[in-house]
């Protein structure tokens, strides 16, 4: 695996229109890249390689248009590398994969795929305390040598790649776009840290711009590439639950995070526990499922019954945090659960997300630690 | 021979004085109305013809001209009927001039001779009032509504022959409809219907003690509606002025008045989101006043705020600065009286399910032309933003009833005291130069804006308006109280913004 020198042929077939991995893995199996390439661009593929007429016809015009070695600079140009499923490089869980992609484009180190690997996956409508779990596991497990995966979307993905980060790990980020389309553009510093800490992996070429559909796609690599899922914030549908449902295909191991059972971003979650999963409670319940026999220190199961569980000093204000819990509420509520008026409340809460004990989001408060 | 008859015309919600000319000359026998008439007045001339013949008045077989003064003023609608009429029998000398001096005329005609009423009664005598005029004769219940403004005698009319009668002193004057009994006080929702919602109840308080435009943002069935609606109730008596441009708006646009006439209570308006641009803001052809005006001294409630054109809200933006909306049309430029408190409201997201964290179903972009629907202008000029979740069950079911309506006003009633003494109607009018004195912050409470101000959650004008609310705050506890660090804190919590407007910034 040495950049892209000589792929140009495989770009160029990965960019055509209608390219799955399924055609692609399938023209690669049967002729190298360069050979395959030029059947297409003269409109004369085999009738026995199951490509119909009215393709062939559409890839031959669109390969007319391709300028191979452009795309080579490209690709060179923006650090990408260009692994095919034919490759000794091609990741090692996805070779006996039921749908693996024929492509890989990779930026960053793709040897960090090779540690233990770890998807960490939620909802992008989180709460703030499934942020910090979510943050608190990246970290974690990075800090215990595990690869953490992700999806690089808002919300728990970004917090656990954030983590990850902070914890001096290498996360891979699997991405359901073009490596030079970033999405969602609010992670785009975020994008460029994992690229250098770690890697961005995609089989899609580059210039693809994000699409519902592909996301499903996405949410499959991310399982196929992982050891194990860990769930920690999902509602009852959406793209965490794909990303359970293909790890179970594959017999990945998949873990939840326990959530209150009120909270709607627990619902997915919580149903998981519910049908057997075995619960996350820390990194540590993680690196048990993995098999490792290094529990992190921070996280041992026994670390004491809410002894951890920092309090701040007044009285009053533990009260007050005692009666917000860990769901989101309002001001209202906590007035109601207090029986205090709201003046009185909004001074000590104010002052209690200065101290950072608590933040506010859109209305609702929510506990930070 | 000619006549001059006083009499007035409706241009938006202010009457202009017209004086009603009738020459009648020799020649061919023909009945013409010049002046500027549109077409309901220049039909006049058939239902002022076809009236008088039907009550066996004689039409002079001559050449009548009728002038309508000033000309370069347009004149609409029927209203000028029975000045004409009356301005024919003088003419023709079959009234005196010297019984109708001093007297000006409003109302239509029927075509069996009866006097007919028309819109903008209280306007159209407050103009009469402009010129020498010592009676006014108005249609027949219309006498309440009058009286508030003119300057001298009303007297009423049902139909043209008895009128004529009367006038030549044949006949008594009919009497004049009774002032009604002013009506009882209630109407709208009261406060105590609201279980819970103890921020929301905040906030409809502090809006109508500091006439602070509000937000409410909360999924379906919140109580939203509720809410906007024990707003009137909440708030004082109109003065003297605005009282009066109120019933002159709704004179004007030819709605109902209360029982005697004037508007005394808080209008309250709830146009639907489909309005279109005109009939929130007043113009058409007629120049009819919006609803905007409609609700002016009251309280303008906009649902579903998302779901209202955006060139419409941004129009609202001139009357929530100046308290007027200024209509431009080619012949003429018409003011409206606008001063209202605005409530709108709105879903927090498409779903409508933003309940709680994590329950909203919409995608990112669904919010975000969610968001973009609503106008950033129009949002900067609303003090208090509130989250209005949907109750609990036990609140509805067993909850204790809230604070009663009365008891809120009254401590409405004494906030707006302490803004009078400030020279200003209410706590949002206050002049930012002016807030260091009235309300001045210290210690802790500077510091709490200046965090958030730090932080990126309160902008520049956001912290003007931020220490008005609490301004209005204290004056609540207790009218000219210092403003404490408390007060600031629920100012900033009743700005909280809704998600979703921080996705739009």
């Amino acid at each position: 695996m040495s950049g892209v020198g000589g792929r140009g042929p495989l770009l160029a077939l990965a960019g055509l229109p209608g390219m799955g991995p399924a055609r692609l893995g399938a023209l690669l199996a049967r002729w190298p890249a360069a050979e395959a390439w030029e059947f297409v661009r003269g409109g004369d593929l085999p009738g026995d390689a199951g490509v119909s007429d009215h393709l062939v016809a559409s890839w031959r015009a669109a390969a007319a248009a391709v300028d191979v070695e452009a795309l080579v600079a490209a690709h060179r140009a923006a650090g990408i590398e260009v692994v095919a499923a034919t490759d000794d490089a091609f990741p090692a869980p996805l070779r006996d994969d039921p749908e693996p992609p024929a492509v890989l484009f990779v930026r960053g180190r793709l040897d960090a795929l090779t540690a233990r690997r770890v998807a960490v996956v939620g909802t992008r409508r989180c709460t703030w305390s499934g942020r910090l779990v979510a943050r608190d596991l990246g970290r974690d497990l990075a800090a215990a040598g595990v690869c953490v995966l992700s999806g690089l979307a808002l919300g728990i993905d970004g917090e656990a790649h954030q983590g990850a980060l902070d914890g001096h790990g290498g996360p891979v980020g699997v991405v359901g776009t073009g490596l030079d389309v970033v999405y969602p553009r609010r992670h785009a510093a975020l994008w460029e840290r994992v690229a250098s800490a770690g890697a961005l992996v995609s089989e899609y070429p580059l210039g693809t711009t994000p699409e519902r559909w592909r996301f499903p796609a996405r949410n499959r690599l991310l399982a196929a590439l992982a050891e194990a899922v860990v769930v920690v914030e999902s509602g009852s549908r959406g793209g965490s639950m794909h990303t359970v449902d293909a790890a179970l295909e594959r017999d990945r191991p998949v873990l939840a995070v326990p959530g209150p059972v009120r909270s709607a971003a627990s619902a997915g979650t919580n149903g998981l526990l519910a049908a057997g999963c075995p619960p996350c409670r820390d990194a540590a319940d993680v690196l048990v499922a993995l098999g490792l026999t290094t529990p992190h220190p921070s996280s041992s199961p026994d670390a004491g019954d809410g002894a951890a569980a920092p309090a701040p000093a007044d009285a009053e204000d533990a009260l007050v945090l005692d009666a917000l819990g860990w769901e989101p509420a309002t001001l209202d509520e906590l007035a109601e659960r207090l029986g205090v008026p709201l003046g009185p409340l909004a001074v000590r809460l104010t002052r209690l997300a200065g101290g950072g004990w608590l933040v506010q989001r859109a209305g609702w408060w929510e506990r930070a630690r | 021979m000619l006549a001059t008859i006083p009499s007035a015309t409706l241009l938006g919600a202010e009457g202009r004085p017209v004086t009603v000319e009738v020459h009648h000359a020799n020649g061919m026998p023909g009945f013409t109305v010049v002046g500027l008439p549109d077409a309901a007045c220049r039909e006049a001339r058939d239902r002022v013809k076809a009236a008088m013949q039907t009550c066996s008045l004689p039409w002079p077989t001559r050449k009548i001209t009728v002038n309508l003064a000033p000309s370069a003023v347009r004149k609409s609608g029927a209203g000028l009927d029975l000045a004409i009429a009356v301005g024919v029998l003088v003419a023709g000398q079959e009234l005196l001039p010297d019984v109708v001096a001093g007297m000006a005329f409003l109302g239509e005609l029927g075509l069996d001779g009866s006097v007919r009423r028309v819109p903008g009664v209280v306007p159209l005598v407050a103009a009469m009032a402009l010129g020498p005029v010592t009676t006014v004769v108005v249609p027949a219940g219309c006498g309440p509504e009058a009286r508030l403004v003119a300057p001298g005698e009303v007297r009423e009319a049902g139909d043209l022959k008895t009128l004529a009668a009367a006038l030549r002193g044949e006949e008594p004057w009919p009497d004049p409809s009774p002032d009604p009994p002013a009506e009882p006080p209630g109407g709208g929702r009261d406060l105590a219907e609201v279980r819970g919602q103890a921020v929301a109840r905040l906030a409809l308080e502090v809006a109508a003690a500091g006439g602070h435009h509000l937000l409410l943002a909360g999924p379906p069935g919140a109580g939203k509606t509720l809410l906007a609606q024990c707003l009137p109730g909440l708030l004082p008596d109109l003065d003297d002025r605005d009282a009066l441009e109120a019933t002159c708006v709704h004179s004007a646009a030819g709605m109902p008045l209360p029982r005697g006439g004037l508007i005394r209570r808080p209008p309250y308006r709830a146009p639907h989101q489909f309005a279109s641009g005109v009939s929130l803001l007043g113009g058409s052809a007629h120049l009819r006043p919006g609803e905007a005006s409609l609700a002016h001294g009251g309280v303008l409630f906009l649902d579903e705020l998302g779901e209202f054109p955006v060139h419409v809200l941004d129009a609202l933006r001139q009357p929530l600065e100046e308290g007027r909306i200024r209509v431009a049309r080619a012949r003429a430029v018409v003011e409206f009286p606008a001063r209202f408190l605005l409530v709108a409201a709105m879903n927090p997201c498409p779903c409508g399910r933003a309940a709680r964290p994590g329950a909203c179903t919409c995608t990112d972009a669904e919010r975000h032309r969610y968001a973009k629907r609503l106008s950033g202008p129009l949002l900067d000029r609303i003090d208090l933003r509130v989250d209005v979740p949907r109750p609990d069950v036990e609140h509805l079911l067993a909850g204790p009833p809230g604070e009663s309506s009365a008891a809120v006003a009254a401590r409405v009633a004494s906030a707006r005291g302490a803004a009078r003494r400030r020279r200003v109607r209410c706590n949002a009018e206050l002049p930012a130069s002016s807030l260091d004195d009235v309300a001045p912050i210290r210690g802790a409470a500077a510091l709490l804006f200046e965090d958030a101000l730090r932080a990126g959650s309160l902008s520049a004008r956001g912290l003007h308006r931020s220490r008005r609310v609490a301004r209005t705050l204290a004056d609540l506890r207790e009218p000219d109280a210092p403003v404490t660090e408390e007060d600031i804190c629920l100012a900033l919590q009743l700005r909280a913004e809704p998600d979703l407007l921080r996705a739009a910034a």
